[in-house]
């Protein structure tokens, strides 16, 4: 087909061209305007980006996390090889292991308590007295502070909540159903293990364990063990908002 | 020409939409009837170039026409709580898949032509 450059066929181009100017401005405004709205119009759309985001992030996490593991491996191979034949660097880093012990960066193995608490399995609302309240029955986070505590006062060096090692910056927060220490999700039955202490008068008549175990009947199982294993904190402990005084 | 102009128009539209101000969202769905009534004459448009009855005042007229025929109506919908955008809306696309079925079978139809000229030449050049 040849092309003629006629009167004709020029105003046909423009007459086109306009109709395309007009048809994509309203398509591209209408893609912005919906995609402005779109938290609004189409809730599940966000939340389906929201999870895939999570998961995405999730995995990052993951795998900087399984980096961190390997490297610290590598540092601790290094740093054992470097005080081999060095006496006072030997006594250094004995000085580094039970400071880390302390700051819940190692594992920690010794004689310590596990301590399990269930909610009263035999509380019901018919069964309840008038102004009495159900949730009294349940473990709550009051009570797993109360339970650290005092395994801190017994001396305890190092202490978990279902795997979640209790540093200096760890909190123990109530966030409904559940119970978020370091927070990470933790829920009943609650395994709280401490090691370094010695933990003979944790079940005294009138002690916070007793109390709960008696006035509402939450189940607690404690044993004295010669072998219990505090898990390490796996966390990031985050340094933003502190610097070091000078 | 034709497809110069098409192109520039694209992009002078592109530009326009992306640096234009934010329209309220509740405007927006006429605006969403009245894209596809639109693409709803282009294509028509082009099936008609296809079967070589194509009028430029038609068009032009149709496209505009189309498209504020189905806002106008969309309106009327909301203020009597039915939903004629989806009615529009099965309409438009309904004849642009239509209107794209005609053109498709124009342009293969042409291309199977041209093949068998081809396989048909080879076949008077051999002998």
């Amino acid at each position: 087909m040849k092309i003629k450059y006629n009167k004709k066929n020029i105003s046909i181009s423009i007459v086109i061209g306009i109709l395309c100017v007009l048809l994509t401005f309203g398509i591209t405004l209408q893609i912005r305007t919906v995609q402005n709205n779109i938290s609004i119009s189409n809730p599940n759309y966000a939340d389906n980006n929201l999870r895939d985001e999570v998961l995405k992030t999730k995995e990052r996490y993951d795998n900087a996390f399984a980096q961190l593991e390997k490297v610290n491996k590598e540092l601790e191979a290094y740093r054992s090889k470097a005080t081999e034949n060095d006496s006072s660097a030997a006594e250094k880093e004995e000085q580094l292991k039970k400071d880390n012990a302390v700051l819940g960066l190692n594992e920690v193995t010794g004689s310590g308590v596990t301590i399990t608490l269930r909610d009263n399995q035999n509380a019901s609302v018919s069964s309840m007295k008038s102004g009495d309240d159900i949730s009294n029955y349940l473990v709550h986070e009051i009570d797993l502070l109360k339970i650290v505590n005092e395994l801190k006062n017994a001396g305890a060096i190092a202490i978990s909540i279902n795997g979640q090692r209790i540093i200096p910056t760890t909190s123990i927060n109530c966030a409904g159903n559940i119970t978020r220490v370091n927070g990470e999700i933790v829920g009943t039955p609650f395994v709280i293990k401490a090691v370094g202490g010695s933990f003979e008068t944790l079940e005294r008549p009138g002690g916070y364990i007793d109390w709960l175990r008696d006035d509402y009947g939450i189940d607690i199982s404690v044993k004295l063990q010669n072998n219990v294993t505090v898990e390490k904190y796996n966390g990031v402990i985050n340094y933003k908002y502190a610097q070091e005084a000078k | 020409m034709v497809f110069i102009a098409i192109l520039i128009g694209c992009i002078i539209g592109a530009i326009l939409g992306i640096n234009s101000p934010l329209i309220p969202y509740s405007i927006s769905g006429y605006l969403a009837i009245g894209i596809m009534a639109a693409l709803d004459s282009v294509f028509g448009g082009i099936k008609s170039v296809v079967q070589k009855n194509f009028d430029m005042r038609i068009f032009v007229s149709g496209f505009f026409i189309n498209a504020i025929t189905a806002v106008l109506l969309t309106y009327l919908g909301n203020k009597l709580n039915v939903d004629i955008a989806l009615a529009a809306i099965v309409v438009f696309v309904g004849r642009i898949f239509i209107d794209l079925a005609i053109i498709r079978r124009y342009y293969v139809e042409k291309w199977t032509n041209w093949i068998e000229k081809k396989n048909k030449d080879k076949e008077i050049k051999k002998a």
